[in-house]
């Protein structure tokens, strides 16, 4: 009987989210099935949920017809289902062969374990694959390729008939990406399911068959691979209506000079970055999730070594070699991850406030409570914060408020913010927080903050920004204005080859 | 309505506070003990109890305040005991072998301490060494570099230094009044640290840092920084430790401060010190120094065999971390609501 994955009607929410939506779609055994979509489409979502790390709140999967349902990992794996993620999850200490065999290990009379069999085991099956391998290698030593071919090997062992791969080309050389493909024709060759989830447009019309479109978590349409081409898969990505929410904004229209001035900047993860901003001006950086974006902002805020380029500030060439430098002349990050790297989760929210200024609320040596009660009091009231209490644990705080906790932090009045970077700013938040958040960053332009944004959000990054930069790769690959963008545009340009 | 506000504003915050709960553990202790040795006949509250417990804390005191305050930031120093004792073998030597006054032996001893700490801060900011595994190296080299000092002036071998010192004996055993000046020293310090960790900037910035290093550093505070005075004033503060060791004593002891490898980390957990950092005072650290002191004299008051003392230590210690892994787990949970 050919083999077959189903999808049927698959929903999932988390707070304030809802990530997937009644999708439902077929895959059949001996093709290769692309899953596309733009970040926070639900692609992970949904590959959780067929790994059994995460339950579906509705919906059912059909393995060959079959309703399973799978409470924990191991439950897939015994199914038949082998997601390869890009995180590997191999043993770096442990060789290949006992990676392979891990839980099966063959057994001696004695009960030890039987090392001849399992170097034999191994080299049979590695040899099936044509790779170069050694057994008894430590799976530590060996390149992100090998180990994700390793990978790979111990999803055939297992005789899984659905293997789904998740970005598996991103830590791949060229050379290493043919190998990859190569396995995958055997696979499907063998008639095996197999699952593709991808950015790269190109290697998409290299190795599928066929095509599912997810947006926001819904099901867009599916596609045969032979059937269509760029343009049509980039419209099926794209294209939501957008609401009031832009267009209700009162933005800030009169630009002064330029602030910021990024000429040539390198780092070891991005390169030749040269970009301005205006005073009040909202640059935005698109593209997507590894293009460097977040990169180029902590290399502007001296939390990154810079290599190469210059900044200028206000004219004035500077280089930080600590965030402290950066904040004394003005320049201010909201990090993309707020509870590990924004917030003191078990302070208060006036600490939380305080902490770049502790220096400047002071008397002497000893710290002044009032004024820095005095300090986030302001904060609250700016950015009507919800809370009882400057006393209150920041933990407490639901995001948005967190979020407006740390923009209170970069624009107290002991803060002289020219150059504002938002990391992901609505990251997590509901919707409504969303529009007041919007309506803050162009407030803050409005006060003459030179802002620049990142979003992952492309209708939030396209409509908020009055330029819009797109990154691919480490490398600025276009710059448009509010006025010429469109998603289709700067998805072509994020996207790029 | 008045009163209600004046509860609400003064009475409940220092029930919630959780100083207050280990003073009213303190007090149970106490009482506890003072029952436990009516039943055998005997009396708890002797003067000769008294000065056990305050003598015996002088030394801890300052091992606690240090270990504290690295805590706080996060951090940890497992070499504190050791590089203190090697202090007050730099000190007797220096008076015995070299025939320096006190007060240079004082000054050498705590300057190889404070060099000592730097060490370790260096493994830990710069190679970024697990504190844990870094100051654990580096405890037994102080260890070993102790013996050596101790060798000097002795045809090589290793042994205790003894000497005739009339002002260190007086800072070892001397009392102004009634008080011993150790006590009063003692006190000074915690009263400073007090003041340093809860109202100063640099305190804010350690407890800050103890949070989330990493956003603490993305705020701009220097991190390394404060790490480096934190392990220097650890190693320090061990080093003073070692030299009341020295002096009471009379002598620079192989032994010196040996069972109190953990004392300071100890004390300060039960103090409320949280050990994943980010929380906790000195005033609390005084009453957990008050409470070890307290259970392990009071113990031997009761006439409880020595060998089972340091195993309800330990069982002590167990269930001051478990309330502090509690509450961690707890605001984590917190955070994973959201």
């Amino acid at each position: 009987m050919a083999k077959s994955l189903e999808f049927k009607g698959i929903s999932k929410s988390y707070p304030g989210v809802r990530a997937l939506n009644d999708i439902s779609f077929t895959a059949q055994g001996g093709r290769v099935l692309a899953l596309l979509g733009e970040n926070g489409a639900g692609k992970s979502t949904l590959l959780k949920i067929l790994s059994g790390d995460q339950k579906a709140d509705e919906g059912e999967i059909l393995l060959n017809g079959e309703p399973v349902s799978f409470h924990d990992p191991q439950a897939a794996i015994n199914a038949g289902i082998s997601v390869i993620y890009q995180e590997r999850q191999l043993m770096p200490s442990m060789s290949v062969m006992e990676n392979l065999y891990v839980g099966s290990l063959p057994k001696t009379k004695l009960g030890l374990y039987d090392k001849r069999k399992l170097y034999n085991n191994a080299k049979e099956l590695i040899d099936r694959f044509n790779i170069d391998i050694d057994p008894v290698q430590l799976v530590g030593r060996l390149s992100v390729a090998y180990q994700q071919m390793v990978e790979i090997m111990k999803a055939v062992k297992r005789n899984s008939d659905i293997i789904a791969f998740d970005e598996p080309t991103a830590p791949l050389t060229d050379t290493e990406i043919k190998i990859l493909f190569d396995i995958i024709k055997k696979l499907k060759d063998e008639g095996k399911v197999i699952i593709y989830v991808s950015h790269r447009l190109a290697e998409i019309f290299q190795i599928t068959d066929s095509i599912v479109v997810l947006k926001d978590g819904h099901y867009v349409t599916s596609l045969e691979t032979a059937q269509t081409n760029e343009t049509e898969l980039i419209k099926a990505m794209v294209g939501r209506d957008i609401g009031d929410t832009y267009n209700n904004l009162s933005r800030n229209t009169d630009f002064g000079d330029v602030v910021l001035d990024v000429r040539n900047l390198k780092t070891p993860y991005v390169h030749d970055i040269s970009f301005q901003v205006r005073k009040g001006e909202i640059v935005g950086l698109a593209g997507l999730i590894g293009s460097g974006r977040t990169e180029v902002a902590r290399a502007l805020f001296g939390a990154d070594p810079v290599t190469g380029g210059e900044i200028y500030l206000d004219g004035e060439k500077v280089s930080f070699k600590s965030p402290r430098e950066a904040i004394d002349k003005g320049v201010a990050l909201c990090p993309e991850d707020r509870k590990e790297e924004g917030l003191v989760m078990q302070r208060s929210i006036k600490d939380n406030i305080a902490m770049p200024v502790v220096d400047r609320v002071s008397k002497g040596l000893l710290i002044d409570p009032d004024a820095i009660r005095a300090l986030a009091e302001k904060a609250v009231d700016k950015y009507s914060i919800k809370t009882p209490s400057i006393e209150k644990i920041s933990s407490e705080l639901s995001g948005g408020n967190q979020q407006k906790v740390i923009l209170g932090r970069w624009t107290s009045e002991k803060m002289e913010t020219k150059v504002l970077i938002l990391d992901e700013p609505t990251k997590g938040i509901d919707v409504g927080t969303k529009a007041e958040i919007y309506q803050t960053i162009c407030d803050l332009a409005k006060q003459g903050i030179a802002v620049v944004l990142i979003s992952s959000e492309l209708t939030e990054v396209i409509n908020l920004s009055d330029t819009i930069l797109t990154m691919h790769n480490g490398h600025i690959t276009g710059c448009l204005t509010r006025q010429e963008a469109t998603e289709e545009k700067v998805l072509a340009l994020a996207m790029l080859e | 309505m008045k009163k209600d506000s004046f509860y609400i504003k003064h009475i409940r915050p220092l029930i919630k506070h959780k100083v207050f709960t280990l003073i009213l553990l303190f007090i149970a202790m106490v009482i506890m003990f003072t029952l436990w040795s009516a039943i055998q006949g005997g009396r708890f509250f002797k003067i000769s109890t008294f000065k056990n417990i305050l003598n015996s804390l002088v030394i801890s005191a300052f091992l606690t305040i240090g270990a504290g305050c690295l805590l706080i930031s996060g951090n940890i120093d497992l070499a504190q005991s050791a590089i203190g004792a090697f202090g007050g073998m730099v000190l007797a030597t220096a008076v015995k072998s070299w025939g320096l006054p006190w007060y240079l032996g004082i000054v050498i001893g705590l300057v190889l301490c404070a060099a000592f700490g730097s060490l370790n801060a260096l493994l830990v900011t710069k190679f970024r060494f697990p504190a844990f595994i870094g100051t654990l190296a580096m405890a037994s080299m102080a260890r070993g570099l102790m013996y050596l000092f101790s060798s000097i002036g002795n045809k090589g071998l290793a042994a205790n230094i003894a000497f005739n010192n009339a002002p260190l004996s007086f800072i070892g055993a001397g009392s102004i009044g009634p008080i011993p000046l150790g006590i009063i020293i003692m006190l000074v310090f915690f009263i400073i640290y007090g003041i340093i960790i809860s109202k100063s900037r640099f305190g804010l910035k350690v407890t800050l840092i103890g949070g989330n290093p990493v956003a603490a550093s993305l705020a701009g505070i220097n991190s390394t920084a404060i790490t480096y005075i934190l392990f220097i004033n650890s190693a320090v503060l061990g080093g003073i430790a070692g030299v009341f060791n020295t002096a009471r004593l009379g002598q620079g002891a192989l032994l010196a401060l040996q069972t109190n490898q953990f004392t300071g980390i100890t004390a300060a957990i039960l103090g409320g010190i949280s050990f994943g950092g980010g929380a906790g005072g000195m005033g609390g650290a005084f009453i957990g120094l008050l409470i070890l002191n307290t259970f392990q004299i009071g113990m031997g008051v009761v006439g409880v065999n020595p060998f089972w003392v340091n195993v309800f230590s330990g069982v002590l210690l167990l269930v001051a971390l478990a309330f502090d892994f509690i509450a961690q787990r707890r605001s984590r949970s917190v955070l994973k609501a959201y």
